[in-house]
């Protein structure tokens, strides 16, 4: 075998740790700097999915629930609402006053 | 579960269509700032740094149940429907997938689907501290009493119900003991009792009539380590 070829064999591997080294360190740190600065990603455009900024609703004696669905319930100064989770899937935000809290309900 | 009221003013959310840590970003009608919905935080725009005043809610509970303690409630609808049949996020639920869109981040502490009670205690210096409750631990009982950086905590998960609340666990400043005496009806070792869905008792022997309500969140654990990583995880 050419001597010369060895060098470059040896020159090139020396480059290949190197190189490793290089990406592990790049690896680790780009890891912890993406925690710290995660990406905003879109999937859909603004208002895709409808909050709800003019909620209405209906006495518990009225509504169409079955016993065990499941809401959200809140109560604020004696005033109570309730929010059907499986409704809350198709707007996530419902923008409500409850008790004279003006409130953000979030799914 | 936020107040809308913010240094005076009032603000009206919508949805972005944007995810950060695979969790939902509100915007802000008035200013078009982005929010976090797990911590409240402004992550971008002109509020950017602000912070929702979170609220106390019933994260979930079963329909029947909340509206026998509370009969006057009134239920949200929306084009005359109260509910809908199915649960449209159904298979999401089902699957080990962790995020919508799939997240390379997990603490492989707890597996990414597992659901648990999220709590924070603010301590004197404004140091946070975290800690999650698999609802795991509740198969075998409702009632939970832990102590986080020495707040005296009552946490109650109802298996059938799913009714979550977190509380206090002391009465006119003095710390209680409590037993679950029934569904959802506990007892101090004053032997006063407690609705454990309301916070309110049926004794007058003290000058409070609930308990402090703490804010929880029923929240899968990937997201919930994702956002607070230096969690604790109770363990019975």
């Amino acid at each position: 075998m050419d001597p010369n070829v060895n060098v470059k064999m040896k020159s090139y591997q020396v480059l290949q740790s190197f190189l490793v080294i290089i990406m592990f360190f790049f690896i680790v740190f780009n890891t912890t700097a993406d925690y710290e600065n995660d990406p905003i990603r879109t999937l859909l455009p603004f208002d895709a999915i409808p909050a709800i900024t003019k909620p209405q609703f209906v006495p518990a004696a009225k509504a169409k629930l079955d016993a065990d669905a499941p809401v959200i319930g809140v109560n604020f100064n004696g005033e109570s609402h309730a929010y059907s989770l499986y409704l809350l899937n198709g707007h996530e935000i419902v923008n409500d006053v409850v008790g004279g809290k003006k409130i953000a309900t979030t799914w | 579960m936020y107040s809308r009221e913010l240094d005076g003013k009032t603000y009206t959310f919508g949805v972005s269509g944007k995810l950060w840590r695979d969790a939902l970003l509100m915007y802000d009608h008035q200013t078009r700032s982005l929010w976090s919905h797990i911590t409240g935080e402004a992550i971008q725009g002109k509020l950017k740094g602000k912070k929702l005043t979170p609220l106390t809610s019933m994260p979930q509970i079963a329909w029947k149940t909340w509206m026998t303690n509370y009969p006057q409630t009134k239920v949200l609808s929306v084009k005359n429907r109260e509910s809908l049949e199915r649960d449209n996020y159904a298979n999401y639920h089902k699957s080990q997938r962790a995020g919508v869109s799939g997240t390379s981040y997990t603490d492989k502490r707890l597996p990414n689907k597992s659901l648990v009670i999220g709590v924070q205690i603010e301590d004197k210096n404004g140091k946070k501290h975290y800690r999650a409750y698999p609802l795991t631990v509740f198969a075998k009982t409702a009632l939970i009493q832990d102590t986080v950086n020495d707040m005296p905590l009552l946490i109650f998960h109802s298996k059938d119900t799913f009714a979550t609340a977190v509380y206090k666990r002391s009465v006119d400043g003095k710390i209680e003991n409590f037993e679950l005496k029934d569904d959802y009806l506990s007892q101090d070792n004053q032997g006063r009792l407690w609705n454990l869905i309301t916070g309110k008792t049926t004794s007058s022997k003290q000058q409070v009539a609930s308990l402090e309500r703490l804010t929880a969140l029923n929240i899968y654990w990937f997201a919930w380590a994702r956002f607070y990583p230096d969690t604790s995880i109770y363990k019975p």
